[in-house]
């Protein structure tokens, strides 16, 4: 290759990983919360961390470059604000501690209604808590089931089939930290995400 | 509830047909051209459809599609893109799981779910030139 046409091979090379390499940009925590973190990942093990907001990486093959810009651009805005609604938690309870929601809990019901109906393919999980009295694996049985007759009873409500599933996280979530083996009523809770 | 009432709900809840085992995550909004790829065909989308490991999302130049997943995961996809969801694994009693995502062309907002808390990198995105960790919440990758 002759001197010019290293000179253009470069130029050229310079040129395209200015405009097309995929870049990579740490926004700002949703609703107040903290930003996170990214690491770019480098094949020898080691990486890049991007850890405040507004922080830029570009990552051309073999060679990543980091920044901080002053203001998100309008089409990343954009971007963003096409987000889906971020899933909302409510907890029932239930006074004989199988399937009768306490009345306070009939309110929370129709709230959940109206934010399934706002929600374009709306999905709603029933998550069971147990309190930490019996073995881990007899709690995940146990939230499971609790989770299933829960649902059973969204069912029977008219929510659809197709939109409801059941989890049971066992002693995993405690509402209230206690000991092993602590029987609480906090803990004993269904809680049902809409997303 | 009545117990003859509640006999019949927990009837009902028998023949509910739980979620797919596949299913990862839903559409919850598309505008434009807008699409899921899935073993080369290419199926349309609406909100409620449901996402299984392997699809690809593709949008074209009007095209945008918002996407949540069973963790609690949650992606906008830009116009002009093609975005395939490599590996989602899921433990829903656990809340811990892996999630590699391939950003090919486009742009993609995401909001980082459980996966991402659940271990260090459990969560990736990869572009044609790098990988990258999640260590939370919100980021914005694009690949012109």
């Amino acid at each position: 290759m002759t001197r010019g046409g290293i000179i253009a091979a470069v130029l050229l090379t310079l040129a395209c990983t200015a405009c097309a390499a995929p870049q990579t940009l740490l926004l700002p925590g949703e609703d107040g919360h903290p930003v996170g973190a990214l690491a770019v990942l480098e094949e020898n093990g080691q990486e890049q961390v991007l850890d405040a907001p507004l922080r830029s990486a570009r990552m051309t093959a073999g060679r990543t470059s980091l920044r901080t810009v002053k203001t998100i651009k309008p089409a990343y805005q954009r971007l963003m604000s096409g987000l889906p609604p971020a899933p909302r938690s409510y907890t029932l309870y239930f006074s004989d501690g199988a399937t009768n929601l306490v009345p306070e809990s009939r309110a929370v019901l129709a709230q959940i209604r109206a934010d399934v109906a706002v929600r374009p393919g709306a999905e709603v999980q029933v998550t069971g808590h147990t309190d930490t009295v019996g073995s881990e694996e007899a709690n995940d049985q146990l939230s499971l089931e609790r989770a299933r007759q829960v649902m059973a009873v969204l069912a029977a409500e008219g929510f659809p089939a197709d939109a409801l599933s059941a989890v049971g996280r066992g002693e995993r979530e405690p509402a209230v930290e206690t000991g092993d083996n602590v029987a609480n009523a906090q803990n004993r809770r269904v809680e049902v995400i809409v997303r | 509830m009545r117990p003859l009432a509640m006999l019949a709900a927990l009837a009902a809840a028998s023949f509910v047909v739980s979620p797919a085992l596949a299913e990862i995550g839903r559409v919850k909004s598309n505008v434009g051209a807008a699409s899921v790829s899935r073993g080369g065909r290419m199926l349309p989308v609406a909100p409620g459809v449901q996402l299984e490991p392997g699809d690809v999302l593709v949008t074209g130049r009007d095209g945008r599609m918002g996407v949540t997943f069973a963790d609690g995961t949650r992606f906008a996809v830009g116009p002009n893109s093609r975005v395939t969801l490599t590996e989602f694994q899921f433990d829903r009693t656990r809340q811990t799981g892996s999630f590699v995502t391939s950003v090919d062309r486009g742009s993609l907002g995401v909001v980082s779910g459980r996966i991402a808390k659940s271990r260090r990198d459990a969560m990736r995105v990869r572009t044609p030139t790098s990988m990258l960790g999640v260590r939370g919440t919100r980021f914005v990758v694009e690949v012109p």
